[in-house]
């Protein structure tokens, strides 16, 4: 059962999240791979994360379906322009991907080449509505295209960012555009996600497109401190840096919290699946999968 | 300084293209080249509204303007240059994440179309920016027909903004 036909039978779906190797070597992306074997019906391939050079995100899915594991690509805009775009897409398509995941993608001023040049040729919003393009059997030059590919899209979505309303509007012009599911930013504050999720029902996008909340497992205080200064848009609650500094063995804890979180987002009206984004904590995936009581249909 | 125009031409001679109403709302198929005669206008006008338009609203004259949508502040101050509202990085308090001294340009322009009333444009979802157009005027390119109208007297909730809202190449999908 592909992804697609699991969210339309109405499952409960469970999404990670890889990180390719800064190297060629598909060996470190396949014992990667193995922690989620089982435990997720899908597995993001992250595309140049942070605006770091890794193994290309197609190339790595596609190592990933060798292994059985049914990849989402990530497609980012920093680094391709719109003829760099249509030709991977097709490249992915004739290679057996079906999942992309569409993002305007992290500025080069993040990563360890900052003099790069960003390309931004189009946004998210216009990458989601040129894959329902080609979707619909057009290239954006507006040629016919003998086979159209058929892309499960997805796009993200960051309830924690300011101004908060203004991300609806975004949330409803991506689903416009053609997402058909959703992966949020990590969730800490619970209270705000809630919220916007409530609105997200008023408004009926949640019957469009899933919605899947992103968990991050965390491993120390030190991470949590990073992640607040370094990750823009990201909300964490003052609590969760006591439980880390308190807990005897930090490593439990972040398990803890993951599994509570899951555990309580499930519960939340329209949520129709978890993200976890492990990071490079790959390990981790299975304990928590099977903690918070998540199945995985085959 | 400004490119060549005359390229378009070579995709609107293909028999085999055809526009579909999704298409046609995300890219600018089929526009009019910028010919030589039109392109010493071009550099007049541009030059006039460089006078107006930088000062007021730091336009980065991207030739496509979509001010009247974004509540008067120019998007392309924005350091990805997006059209269709903010990343995800804005910081606590609205800062920019590329630059954390600057307000994220699209903070700003919710907030003042909250203001002026002009909330609902922004569900418009604005094309792949041409970038044929990029340092050539703007006016010149909307009384040519080769950009979108511009919604400058456009309000919320008029009849007007809900047939462009979902008249979109979004709403067809």
């Amino acid at each position: 059962m592909t992804l697609q036909e699991k969210f339309e039978s109405n499952q409960f779906v469970v999404c990670g999240e890889i990180t390719p190797p800064q190297s060629c070597d598909g060996n470190v992306l396949r014992d990667r791979s193995r922690h989620f074997k089982g435990f997720v019906d899908a597995l993001n391939v992250t595309d140049n994360q942070r605006a770091i050079v890794r193994l290309s995100s197609i190339s790595s899915a596609t190592i990933l379906l060798d292994e059985g594991i049914e990849p989402i690509i990530q497609m980012t805009c920093r680094d391709r322009n719109r003829l760099a775009i249509q030709s991977d897409l097709l490249g992915a398509a004739a290679l057996g991907i079906r999942n992309v995941l569409c993002l305007t993608g992290d500025h080069q001023t993040f990563g360890d080449q900052p003099e790069a040049k960003g390309v931004f040729d189009l946004d998210s919003i216009q990458l989601i509505a040129a894959v329902a393009t080609m979707n619909s059997g057009f290239l954006l030059s507006g040629s016919e295209m003998k086979k159209p590919p058929e892309f499960f899209i997805g796009a993200a979505a960051n309830p924690f960012a300011e101004p908060f309303k203004m991300r609806l509007i975004r949330l409803h012009k991506k689903i416009a555009a053609g997402a058909r599911f959703i992966q949020t930013q990590a969730v800490f504050d619970l209270g705000i996600f809630a919220r916007w999720m409530e609105r997200v029902v008023e408004m009926g996008l949640h019957e469009k497109a899933a919605m899947l909340p992103g968990v991050m497992p965390v491993r120390s205080v030190k991470t949590l401190l990073w992640m607040k200064e370094k990750l823009p848009g990201m909300r964490i609650p003052a609590e969760f840096f006591s439980r880390m500094s308190q807990a005897r063995d930090p490593e439990e804890e972040g398990i803890t919290i993951a599994v509570e979180m899951i555990r309580a987002l499930k519960n939340i009206r329209g949520v129709r699946g978890i993200h976890i984004m492990p990071s490079l904590w790959e390990s981790v995936t299975p304990r928590i999968v099977k903690e918070a009581g998540l199945h995985v249909a085959h | 300084m400004l490119p060549p125009h005359g390229q378009s031409s070579i995709r609107n001679a293909s028999a085999k293209s055809r526009i579909t109403p999704l298409l046609e709302n995300l890219v600018a198929l089929n526009i009019r080249p910028i010919t030589v005669r039109e392109r010493k206008l071009s550099h007049i006008l541009l030059f006039l509204e460089d006078i107006i338009k930088v000062p007021l609203f730091r336009c980065q004259r991207c030739g496509e303007c979509i001010l009247s949508s974004t509540a008067f502040i120019c998007s392309q101050n924005c350091p990805k240059r997006l059209r269709n509202g903010p990343c995800g990085g804005t910081g606590e308090g609205g800062s920019c994440e590329v630059f954390p001294d600057r307000k994220c340009v699209w903070y700003r322009i919710y907030f003042r179309s909250r203001l002026l009333h002009r909330v609902s444009l922004l569900y418009k979802v604005n094309s792949i920016h041409n970038w044929n157009l990029e340092k050539t005027s703007a006016w010149l390119n909307l009384f040519r027909g080769r950009i979108q109208g511009s919604m400058l007297f456009l309000r919320n909730d008029t009849q007007k903004v809900k047939d462009i809202i979902s008249d979109d190449a979004a709403g067809k999908i």
